[in-house]
């Protein structure tokens, strides 16, 4: 954790392997770099196995290039797809048992601003819709009743991807998958305005169709968790598998997907409102400073 | 054999708008060259799920990105 973690021992850097060199030379870390730039930095996530044409894995990728500060942050998923990318990534990650991330991640939290008092450290969790709002239900409503200062991201495929395609609680009413031929019988949970209830600070709803967006609401809401208390953002993440969808239409499905029941939501406190403006005015500032010299 | 994206240079360099990066499930794997204003691709990389093509045909209609048939080694 920190940049001396990161940086390489003089000496060392023809030892280290190519893609490690890259990372600390032409990454992210210790600089701010913009999402547009995508492609002309080294990525955090170096590869990843997870299935042609994913948009989780798309996802994941926008958020690793938005995070404010990688040295500083640590990443906390489950079982499901998404950990198959964050744990390839160089920002340290904790893979929890289903369901408890966010009862880990809230210890975790605790104990880094007792270890660093002075320092921001970042906490977000990153689990699919099976471990935040099915099995690990009742833990995150309950770092949320609790005001837990960390994000929570679920990346909402619709379905257990990993097991054979299972009905999980946020899959739309009536959609047959492999392993529930019958069709949902329920409506998918409404998990923002349980969110907003239950005492988040930040609140957003988004498909995955524009990367500026999307790294605006992570930024946002890891600024959020930092002072106020627990965020969260609705991610529609599709699996083009489990739904087949044809992988050069799966943008095609985020947009329509958009414009249907993934309209993009932002809800915030008052005083985060205030907060996160006067952050984003000296974001600007800084950037038109830099610009002229 | 693997199916991969190809970037005709000539023709993506006239544009300059780099959105096929920007919508890329890869990391690492479409990446732009600031010299000659052209997006390239790592071919070990990409997994051929066609998504930079519909950016760049279906919705920005530059057809500058065309999948192709490569062997180990190519």
């Amino acid at each position: 954790m920190g940049l001396e973690y990161v940086r390489i021992s003089p000496g060392f850097e023809k030892y280290m392997p190519r893609d490690y060199v890259d990372l600390v030379k032409f990454g992210q870390f210790g600089r701010e770099v913009d999402v547009m730039q995508l492609g002309q930095f080294k990525e955090l996530v170096e590869e990843h196995p997870m299935c042609a044409g994913c948009y989780m894995a798309y996802f994941i990728r926008i958020f690793y290039a938005a995070l404010p500060k990688p040295e500083d942050t640590i990443v906390l998923g489950t079982a499901g797809c998404a950990r198959l990318a964050l744990s390839q990534a160089a920002v340290p990650f904790i893979y929890g048992n289903y369901g408890d991330t966010n009862a880990v991640a809230s210890g975790l939290k605790r104990a880094l601003s007792i270890r660093f008092p002075d320092k921001d450290k970042d906490v977000v969790v990153i689990a699919g819709d099976g471990g935040l709002m099915d099995i690990g239900f009742g833990m995150t409503m309950h770092s949320w009743f609790r005001g837990e200062k960390f994000t929570t991201i679920m990346v909402d495929n619709e379905v257990y991807g990993n097991t054979g395609g299972q009905e999980s609680g946020m899959s739309p009413k009536g959609v047959q998958l492999k392993m529930a031929p019958l069709g949902k019988k329920f409506d998918k949970i409404n998990a923002v305005q349980l969110a907003i209830d239950a005492g988040c600070v930040y609140v957003a709803k988004i498909s995955p169709t524009n990367p500026k967006k999307i790294a605006k609401v992570v930024r946002r809401a890891i600024f959020a968790a930092r002072k106020f208390g627990p965020t969260f953002i609705h991610a529609y993440t599709s699996c083009n598998i489990e739904y087949s969808i044809p992988t050069r239409e799966v943008l095609a499905d985020a947009r329509k997907r958009e414009k249907e029941d993934f309209k993009f939501f932002e809800w915030m406190t008052d005083e985060v409102k205030e907060y996160l403006e006067e952050i984003e005015r000296k974001e600007k500032e800084r950037k038109k400073q830099e610009v002229k010299s | 054999m693997y199916f991969v994206a190809h970037i005709h240079e000539n023709e993506c360099a006239k544009y300059n708008c780099k959105q096929c990066v920007l919508f890329c499930p890869e990391p690492n794997c479409l990446n732009y060259k600031e010299s000659g204003h052209t997006a390239w691709v790592w071919t070990d990389r990409c997994k051929g799920c066609e998504i930079c093509v519909y950016v760049c045909s279906d919705l920005l209609k530059r057809n500058c990105i065309e999948m192709v048939m490569v062997k180990a080694g190519d």
